[in-house]
């Protein structure tokens, strides 16, 4: 069987400076910021961004359903 | 932040933790003739003339059944100029025939709409072009007028015949500061996937060091690249930076985000994902390493035998931050890195382990005003995929420079 390939030695991303850095971090060694507040941080971010496109293909979606019928109304109606 | 993603088909070239336990070939990239139709400055391989001994159509067929056996995905031909070959589809046919991906790098010179037609039916999957620069830069850098809008003509040509056109684009001394126009030109020709590479100093170019980038000019390539990757992303375009393109700094992120934010730079893949093959039957652990990385021929031994038990094959699995030498030994990312790409630092300084190519190495410099210069010391042979020697000078950086 073949001798298996070198694995990688995985990092970790800061968002706060975007450099990467050692796995084990607790703070980032470029910046100094705390990674897993910043993680934290951007998890809520992403979170709030797909609710935020969840409520416009709603919302878009709606506006696309064909409205319901009314007596006495027609088309130009202003 | 970006939650949209741009719906990306990730090559099948793309390796896998799995792969790489297993030491899968994922790529390989074969060189089926040395013959070629263009004169580029900058060629490794020094193309031109076929290699004295290439492989006959009967070797060539039953290689592929012997990559297709040790699971690769995908066979990328290459030259010179692989067309020039004239069992070439034979050789795609026999490819596609046994699962695996084939696809063309080519420098476009005659790769008229008959060709790719014939290509395609052989089953070929998708097509790189070779652009450097833009017109004039273009024709001088290959060797021949007009070669750029050749190189146009055969995009529009592989786009016609229903095939994927990706482009291929060397970064030096000439061609750095024409690639944000010459992104859109490719955009606007069709491409969808671009590959970038800096030039290495090896074969026609080792004897142009004028043409090649400085260390510290990494502080210009990588904020440029990244730039080009976010613009291009908007526009469909997929840049693929290629392994001797980095490492880390601030922009590894944007650059390499293959979906996931958190992809970085894992280090040189020759020997694990990765296999090159010569036209005269050649094996090597990277197309772009010169002979001391030759694991053998196939006329001598079978392909498994070579990529499972040549010596020359292990370097990269077996490396360790103990093989690495000057900065790159003590530096932060030693572990991860491994001096990035073997073939650059080689083709360098005589040796893998140290690679002033590098944009952490550079900032790291420049925080102390500082910045890494390559003086060439010693010529190449003249020899395919031969090199000459460079030496790292450190010095101030000076007051106009950027």
């Amino acid at each position: 069987m073949a001798e298996p390939g070198r694995i990688p030695v995985p990092l970790r991303l800061c968002r706060g400076c975007r450099r990467f850095v050692r796995i084990e971090n607790e703070a980032c060694d470029f910046c100094g910021a705390d990674l897993a507040a910043l993680e934290a941080a951007h998890a809520g971010d992403v979170a709030a961004l797909h609710a935020a496109m969840d409520a416009l293909r709603a919302a878009m979606a709606a506006h696309a359903a064909p409205l319901p019928e009314r007596e006495g109304s027609g088309v130009g109606e202003s | 932040m970006n939650v949209e993603r741009a719906d990306f088909r990730l090559p099948v070239r793309y390796s896998g933790l799995d792969d790489i336990l297993k030491r899968v070939p994922v790529s390989v990239v074969w060189e089926i003739t040395l013959a070629c139709d263009l004169a580029c400055q900058h060629c490794g391989s020094r193309a031109g003339r076929r290699r004295r001994d290439e492989l006959s159509t009967a070797e060539a067929l039953d290689l592929v059944g012997q990559i297709a056996e040790l699971g690769a995905r995908s066979v990328g031909l290459i030259g010179g100029e692989a067309y020039l070959r004239k069992d070439w589809l034979q050789i795609v046919a026999a490819v596609r025939a046994a699962g695996m991906e084939c696809d063309l790098q080519t420098g476009g010179r005659n790769l008229t709409a008959d060709r790719v037609a014939a290509a395609a039916a052989a089953g070929l999957n998708a097509v790189g072009i070779s652009i450097d620069g833009i017109g004039a830069t273009h024709d001088r850098l290959r060797g021949v007028p007009g070669s750029f809008e050749l190189a146009l003509a055969a995009m529009h040509n592989v786009r016609d015949a229903g095939l994927e056109v990706g482009v291929n684009t060397q970064i030096n001394a000439r061609t750095l500061h024409e690639l944000p126009e010459l992104m859109g030109i490719i955009i606007a020709a069709g491409c969808r996937n671009w590959q970038l590479a800096i030039t290495t100093a090896m074969g026609n170019a080792a004897d142009h060091p004028d043409m090649l980038l400085q260390p510290w000019q990494m502080m210009d390539v990588l904020p440029l690249l990244a730039d080009l990757a976010v613009r291009g992303r908007e526009q469909g375009l997929f840049l693929q930076p290629a392994s001797n393109i980095g490492y880390f700094g601030p922009h590894e992120s944007r650059l390499r985000n293959v979906m996931d934010e958190e992809i970085h730079f894992h280090g040189c893949n020759a020997g694990d994902t990765v296999m090159g093959i010569e036209a005269d039957g050649t094996i090597k652990s990277c197309p772009g390493l010169p002979s001391p990385y030759a694991g053998g021929n196939i006329r001598d031994r079978r392909l498994r035998d070579i990529w499972e038990n040549a010596e020359p094959m292990a370097f990269n699995r077996r490396r360790t931050v103990d093989d690495l030498w000057g900065y790159c030994r003590t530096c932060y990312y030693a572990e991860t890195c491994l001096a990035g790409c073997t073939w650059t630092a080689h083709a360098l300084m005589g040796r893998a382990g140290n690679n002033p190519m590098c944009h952490h190495r550079a900032l790291d410099f420049e925080s102390r005003g500082l910045r890494e210069r390559l003086v060439k010391v010693k010529d190449a042979e003249g020899r395919s995929f031969d090199h000459g020697e460079f030496e790292i000078v450190v010095e101030p950086v000076p007051a106009c420079h950027g």
